[in-house]
């Protein structure tokens, strides 16, 4: 065999590894393309025109608060666990911004960071009653879930308060697509978060726990930080969800425990821990809001909206499952 | 605890002591009081039956476990090795029997796990650590593994390698082994013992445990027996049949039964150019009576052969015919109506029902035979089991103890005694006897005759050449998934069925 | 690609200089743009938040029904979505209503302020935005609705003058926390306020919902004393069933709309009570859209606009229109209007299947 054909049989082989250790990581980039173009056809039929910039924005601006707890949430799955507590977060995070944050550069600095340190404080409870505590993630999140929820209601009882227009402009800019960045922030966190020694450490711990700590790995901080991470990512998205809305409500964060699984699942994460990639979850995450577009301008009947969007996520992960079945066999 | 004679400590003390060791889990003694010591440039081999004490005596040099009672000392110090990373400081590296690789992290990932190659702004360099990761195994003569590929895809003898890789590379002073060649073929086993008596002449000291004698005679300078919970003594020199009586505490006249006289009998079962993936125009005869070896090296496709007779492997092409007659055999389900049953070698992953009780476990093959309208009969369920303990001496505190808390060879008797319950008229067993200590080894080699003089069909793969050549009426070689020799007994030698393994065979080192 | 960003370029920076005119020009804006093509319809689309109650069937269905009437079979185009109690996906449905360019948004909010973002972008590029009965806070947006205060107050006067103000009365109140359950009360403790004679003797929760309502009512009954009015917001069958069950009389009733409760009011069961029946109207959707439609065609000023509760006493109770003996206890029969001057009178086949009633629909909204 000749040197030539040797480094070409390796180059493909790179890439099939490639392919077989991200299937879902690919497929919820090939799942986000397709649901992009779907949801351009549709918008083609309804008005002849392609979507622009305006909708480009307020998709954008309307799925950040997705991602960025869909990311936190990814970081606990990894882990083999489950944080139910990411709405009970975002809704304190959004009560405390909405009651808070002034028009000042200093209170909007500062409210925004200690809102952030005590998202990452709930997580942190979550984390240490897990992992020290040794009691079931999902146990422990549910219950706390509850509580953040009650401490949200307190702090703000009625909808209202109100987030200044400038920091609604930095974080969601309504006429610029600028939150984008925000989106490359997340993938880079993600990033360094895989090439870093605790990402080692939480891959380690969603692999083999046993195993994991026979290499030396303290699997309790890592369970910690992986709770720790949830709880900062969700807070960044209860003060995302405050700037999209102007204005607060203790409890439209809610929803978002469920549709960060759904993210996660869209995403080709494995919920059985250790295996899966945060920029699959974005994917996931915008692909939940093409969803909405897509059922919009196919002038579905209302009632039957969300029967098709339970029937896409079934469809989505059957064929995700299906997919990825094959091309690790072929791989092998 | 006073300290250590004087004269103990200095170059001329040993590399690693344990001093009256003891550990108990729950109400078991698994050490009790045993003292150990190896030297420096030495190869040490543990040995004893399962149970023994063995592993919990690596674990706790290895800073695994913590011992209850004594001391370990290091060239003549006590120290305290309070976890693995304490014992690493100390130059001390396990290759534990169990692997402790992460099945969806690469091979590189693995290898150099908190040791990673780190770039900008002290991210780790994947690019970097691939290449890394594959100068490291280039340089220990390995080159069928990828350091790009998932740990999960690897064979079993690959991950073991990676395992010993990933300790060999820490350059240890002190390298316990526990067990490194259950599952690896002769040529990896060459390629170990290559690393361990080079690591031997840098003055290194090497402990490993092994139930292979070959293996031991072969490569140890020194050999420790150990039985209940404490050591025997120590050999330079010591045969095997004398080794066999300390471990077992009884007179073991020969490890070996008599093959069983073979009559001219009709065939059982037999497969025509049976196809699939891993296995290509494999045929074979299998008579009443007969015990017919498989052999070859590790990756040839062996176990596909057998997952495809027990329909649990698919077959792309060929026959399979059971008393003549063309049979179809889909799942294993198919497989047991016919008669035929399968013991293979990964206890925990493929057969038995690890938290269920070892009477459920024994049974589960026969349940619609022994429930009435659905509902499982306890009575005949029972006494079914014990009757079958008594026959295969499964030495369990009884039949409701889960079958987790039982030994190895113990457990791999339990699943034996499923399918002889079952009354399956061909057995199946893969590689039943790796990971076994001698005096089960010698009880599952009896029962295996006696099932074949019950006029049973045994068919019977081993990565133990020495064994295929001792009991088959016959050993079929494989190679690259086809039928490469037919040696015929007697005069089978393990020497015949390696060079008709390895002859122009590729294997994971070299 | 290009191409078609730069015309959408293009056709929004039109759209900016639009809106800043029609910002100096006041709300003339899309009737300007309106009268420029006449024959061109309306599009008018409601966004509605959970679709999980009677009522907002109902509110939806009156709202079909209406597109299916002249004036707005020939005037308006319309739609309407759901988006459950989804902050994010109603926010996301609103962005594509602003994308099909629709003239006016009429919403029913799943927060009273999670939309204001988006729906302050939709007023910026000229679209009408009415919202109603979960009404929103954004200033720019229109509010319909009803005045809960009133309600509260309008119940508790009843009983006063049905007790010569004096007795002992029960308080059946709704869902903790939310406004429209704290205005009724306060509305009603107002009026007690001024008549000491009258007495609370319980206060409890029926969470607007008829079986819990009974449930509560029929644990706690044996503790009360003589009863002499019920004042209850939701739920009323329920409480009214608890007190025939404990055998005991059914005293004065001020409650909500439900049909069961109107039952009770003609004689049912054998039970009659004196009661005057209130109930939010599910046609609030309708007037949201009548306001809409005003608006865009030059017509109205737009202002927010608080409309009269349809009520009924026994006087005015009346089978097949303001009461059903086929219809369930649970219906809300206050889907239309009722009498000389009622704010909008619909047929009981718009509210239970969104079909069209026979004739035109006349909407009065109170005068300009």
């Amino acid at each position: 065999m000749s040197a030539e054909a040797a480094i070409e049989r390796r180059r493909t082989r790179r890439l099939t590894h490639f392919l077989a250790q991200n299937v879902g990581l690919v497929l919820a980039l090939a799942m986000l393309v397709m649901a992009v173009v779907l949801y351009g056809a549709a918008y083609w039929i309804e008005q002849t025109a392609l979507p622009g910039m305006f909708e480009l924005t307020s998709t954008v601006n309307n799925t950040m608060a997705l991602v960025l707890c869909g990311m936190g949430q990814a970081f606990v799955v990894v882990t083999r666990g489950l944080d139910l507590s990411v709405g009970g977060v975002m809704d304190l995070a959004n009560a405390l911004a909405a009651v808070h944050i002034k028009d000042s550069v200093g209170s909007m600095v500062g409210w925004s960071l200690a809102i952030l340190a005590i998202g990452a404080l709930l997580g942190l409870v979550n984390g240490l009653l897990v992992a020290v505590g040794r009691l079931q993630p999902i146990l422990v999140t549910l219950a706390t879930l509850s509580i953040y929820q009650g401490l949200a209601i307190r702090v703000l009882p009625q909808p209202g308060g109100s987030i200044p227009p400038v920091y609604s402009s930095v974080l969601v800019n309504p006429n610029w697509p600028t939150a984008l960045v925000y989106v490359l922030v997340v993938a880079l966190i993600w990033y360094a978060f895989r090439r870093s020694s605790l990402g080692v450490s939480i891959f380690a711990l969603g692999n083999d726990e046993q195993a994991a700590r026979a290499n030396g790995i303290d699997t309790v901080r890592a369970q910690i930080a992986a709770f720790t991470l949830s709880g900062l990512m969700s807070a960044a998205a209860g003060l995302f969800l405050a700037a999209t809305a102007t204005a607060g409500d203790a409890t439209t964060g809610n929803g978002f425990t469920l549709s960060s699984i759904v993210a996660v699942v869209l995403g080709g994460m494995n919920l059985f821990g250790g295996r899966g990639s945060g920029v699959g979850v974005i994917a996931g995450a915008f692909v939940t809001t093409m969803i909405v577009n897509i059922l919009f301008f196919s002038n579905i009947d209302p009632l039957y909206q969300s029967f098709y969007e339970g029937l896409f996520l079934v469809i989505a992960v059957v064929l995700g499952a299906l997919i990825s079945r094959l091309m690790r066999r072929r791989s092998r | 605890m006073s300290e250590g004679p004087a004269t103990a400590s200095g170059p001329t003390a040993p590399a690693i002591e344990g001093i009256k060791l003891s550990r108990a889990f729950g109400g078991v003694q698994a050490l009790a009081g045993a003292s150990f010591s190896a030297r420096r440039g030495e190869v040490h081999a543990l040995v004893g039956e399962n149970g023994a004490g063995k592993s919990t005596l690596i674990k706790i040099l290895g800073g695994r476990l913590r011992a209850d009672a004594g001391e370990v000392r290091l060239a003549g110090g006590t120290v305290e090795l309070d976890s693995p990373d304490a014992a690493h400081r100390h130059g001390v590296w396990t290759v534990f029997q169990e692997l402790t690789l992460l099945p969806w992290m690469t091979v590189a990932e693995n290898l150099l796990i908190r040791r990673e190659p780190r770039g900008a702004f002290r991210l780790i360099d994947r690019a970097r650590m691939a290449k890394e990761a594959d100068a490291v195994l280039a340089g220990l003569g390995i080159h069928n593994i990828d350091p790009r590929g998932l740990v999960e895809d690897l064979s079993l003898a690959q991950q073991q390698i990676v395992e010993i890789v990933r300790v060999i590379v820490q350059d240890p002073d002190i390298l316990l082994l526990d067990e490194p060649t259950s599952s690896l073929g002769e040529n990896e086993v060459e390629w170990l013992f290559g690393l361990i008596r080079d690591l031997s002449s840098r003055n290194k000291c090497i402990i490993f445990t092994s139930h292979r004698w070959k293996e031991i005679t072969d490569v140890a300078d020194r050999i420790t027996i150990f039985r209940n919970g404490g050591e025997l003594g120590t050999f330079t020199e010591i045969d095997e049949n004398r080794a066999v009586t300390l471990m077992t505490g009884q007179q073991v006249d020969a490890l070996y039964p008599e093959r069983p006289a073979l009559e001219a009998a009709r065939p059982l079962l037999e497969a025509r150019a049976l196809n699939g993936p891993g296995v290509s125009g494999v045929s074979l005869t299998l008579r009443r009576g007969e015990i017919l070896g498989v052999g070859g090296l590790a990756g040839h496709g062996h176990r596909e052969l057998f997952f495809s007779l027990f329909g649990a492997a698919p077959t792309t092409g060929g026959e399979i015919l059971v008393n003549e007659s063309k049979v179809r055999i889909s799942n294993p389900h198919d497989a047991i109506g016919l008669g035929i049953a399968l013991v293979p070698e990964d206890r925990k992953t493929e057969g038995l029902i690890l938290p269920m009780s070892v009477g459920t476990n024994l049974t589960l093959a026969i349940l619609p035979q022994l429930s009435a309208l659905g509902v499982i009969r306890g009575g005949h369920e029972g006494r079914a089991a014990l009757n079958m303990v008594g026959k295969l001496k499964i030495r369990t505190p009884g039949l409701r103890n889960p079958v987790h808390q039982l030994s190895g060879g113990n457990q791999q008797k339990v699943l034996l005694a499923r399918w002889l319950l079952a009354d399956s008229h061909i057995v199946l067993l893969y590689d039943v006897t790796r990971g076994v200590d001698v005096a089960t080894k010698h009880e599952i080699y009896e029962l295996m005759t006696s099932l074949a003089r019950e006029g049973r069909a045994v068919l019977f793969y081993s990565s133990d050449a020495e064994e295929l050549a001792h009991l088959s009426h016959r050993v079929l070689v494989m190679r690259e998934g086809r039928i490469a020799a037919e040696l015929a007994a007697p005069g089978i030698t393990a020497e015949d069925i390696v060079s008709a393994a390895v002859r122009e065979a590729t294997s994971i080192v070299g | 690609m290009t191409g078609q960003f730069t015309r959408r370029g293009a056709l929004g920076l039109g759209a900016a200089g639009l809106i800043s005119a029609g910002a100096a020009g006041g709300v003339l804006l899309s009737p300007r743009l309106a009268s420029a093509a006449p024959d061109k319809k309306f599009k008018i689309a409601l966004s509605n938040s959970f679709i999980g109650n009677k009522w907002r069937i109902e509110m939806e269905n009156v709202f079909k029904a209406a597109l299916q009437m002249e004036p707005f079979k020939s005037e308006v185009e319309g739609s309407w979505f759901n988006s459950g109690n989804d902050v994010s996906k109603q926010s996301q449905q609103i962005s594509n209503l602003i994308a099909k360019k629709v003239d006016a948004i009429v919403v029913n909010a799943a927060s009273p302020t999670g939309l204001n973002g988006i729906l302050t972008q939709a007023t910026e590029r000229g679209i009408v935005v009415v919202s109603f009965d979960n009404v929103v806070t954004a200033p720019s947006v229109l509010k319909v609705n009803t005045d809960q205060v009133a309600f509260g107050k309008q119940l508790a006067e009843f009983l006063v003058k049905k007790m010569n103000g004096k007795g002992n009365v029960i308080m059946v109140t709704g869902v903790a926390g939310t406004t429209v359950d704290e205005d009724r009360n306060k509305g009603a403790e107002a009026v007690w306020a001024q008549h000491p004679d009258i007495k609370v003797v319980n206060r409890y929760t029926g969470m607007w919902d008829s079986a819990t309502a009974e449930r509560n009512t029929a644990a706690i009954l044996p503790s009360l004393p003589q009863i002499d009015g019920i004042w209850c917001q939701g739920g009323t069958d329920g409480v009214l069933k608890a007190f025939i069950s404990a055998k005991r009389p059914l005293p004065p009733t001020a409650g909500e709309a439900e049909n069961g409760f109107r039952k009770f009011m003609l004689g049912y069961m054998d039970h009659k009570v004196d009661g005057l029946s209130i109930g939010q109207p599910p046609f609030l959707s309708v007037i949201s859209l009548e306001l809409a439609r005003r608006i865009l065609a030059n017509k109205y000023p737009k202002k927010d606009i608080t409309i009269p509760f349809p009520f009924v006493t026994n006087d005015t109770v009346k089978q097949g229109e303001t009461v059903f003996e086929k219809l369930p206890d649970s219906f809300f029969t206050d889907f239309t209007d009722a009498g000389p001057n009622a704010t909008v009178k619909l047929c009981v086949e718009a509210a239970t299947d969104g079909k069209a009633c026979s004739g035109e629909l006349n909407v009065n909204l109170p005068s300009a």
